[in-house]
């Protein structure tokens, strides 16, 4: 399934709006048993890696890793803030 | 001097002055941070809740018509929106008087410069709590900067200021700066001269000071 995180908003970087944002998309997402979630920054224009971590944090905990993919995306703060959360090791 | 791109024209008549370029005028920023108490300061660049910071991030657009790339618009918003969501995750229930941060910014002489400031508990004291190691203000600066290390533990954070770090100094002509308390840090090409007029203007601060430069071409 893909979540189109423009939906979320425009600007994300706070942990509570990550918080928030990782329960909608367990509650209100019908995902299947094996499917995977692709989550698509297109049209987003800013993402802090608080923000990224609380969401991916959630979502690995929830369907595992191998099941939850950021889709690739040209948008430097999506990038950053990826790298920074895998050198934390999250 | 000012068609030579020397010197900057400020305000509006009557009270035009001229500062040199390059160099920033934070002046409400400065009477705000230095103030006993900022109860009765009020401005557009306070942000009190976190609500209102959030709302207000969208205003850097305006970069974009002051010379700051596309491309680079979503790193600038994501880097001032991890500093003032950490003013307000580490801050909570620590204000000295008035809570929030102060964000402004200014394009001058090829540079935008950008401080986010707070007059909350300051770095040591929200990090030293959990990790007694930390022996001083300068050393829990640094590792505040350098190292995955929270106030907020046993939860999983820590990344924020190492990704604002990077951001601003693994690439040229960037830099930033920061105060919190007495202890002074600075990254990248243009950190010194963030951190120079971080001290110029600053012994100490109670709650913390983050000055970034951007080199626009």
């Amino acid at each position: 399934m893909k979540v189109e995180i423009k939906k979320f908003g425009e600007i994300l970087t706070s942990r509570p709006a990550g918080r928030d944002a990782a329960l909608t998309i367990k509650s209100y997402f019908k995902i299947g048993s094996n499917e995977k979630i692709e989550l698509d920054f297109t049209d987003v224009l800013a993402v802090a890696p608080s923000w990224l971590d609380e969401v991916l944090s959630a979502l690995y905990a929830e369907f595992g890793r191998d099941r939850v993919v950021c889709l690739p995306t040209e948008n430097v703060s999506v990038i950053e803030s990826l790298k920074a959360i895998q050198e934390q090791g999250t | 001097m000012v068609a030579e791109g020397i010197l900057v024209v400020r305000g509006s008549a009557p009270q035009t002055y001229y500062t040199l370029a390059g160099v920033p005028d934070f002046a409400s920023m400065i009477e705000w941070v230095s103030a006993k108490n900022a109860s009765a300061i009020r401005s557009e660049f306070l942000s009190e809740s976190r609500d209102v910071f959030t709302g207000r991030l969208s205003r850097l657009k305006v970069l974009l018509k002051q010379g700051l790339a596309s491309e680079w618009l979503p790193l600038v918003i994501s880097t001032v929106g991890e500093i003032g969501n950490n003013t307000f995750d580490h801050n909570l229930g620590q204000w000295r008087d008035v809570p929030g941060c102060w964000v402004e910014t200014q394009v001058t002489g090829k540079l935008l410069w950008i401080c986010v400031a707070d007059r909350g508990q300051g770095i040591f004291r929200s990090l030293s709590r959990m990790h007694p190691s930390l022996s001083d203000e300068k050393t829990a600066l640094h590792a505040a900067f350098e190292k995955i290390i929270s106030g907020r533990a046993p939860e999983q954070r820590g990344n924020g200021l190492k990704f604002v770090r990077r951001n601003f100094s693994e690439t040229g002509n960037r830099g930033l700066a920061c105060l919190s308390g007495t202890a002074f840090v600075s990254y990248g090409d243009l950190g010194e001269k963030a951190e120079k007029f971080l001290k110029k203007n600053f012994k100490s601060v109670h709650g913390t000071v983050t000055v970034l430069v951007w080199g626009l071409s």
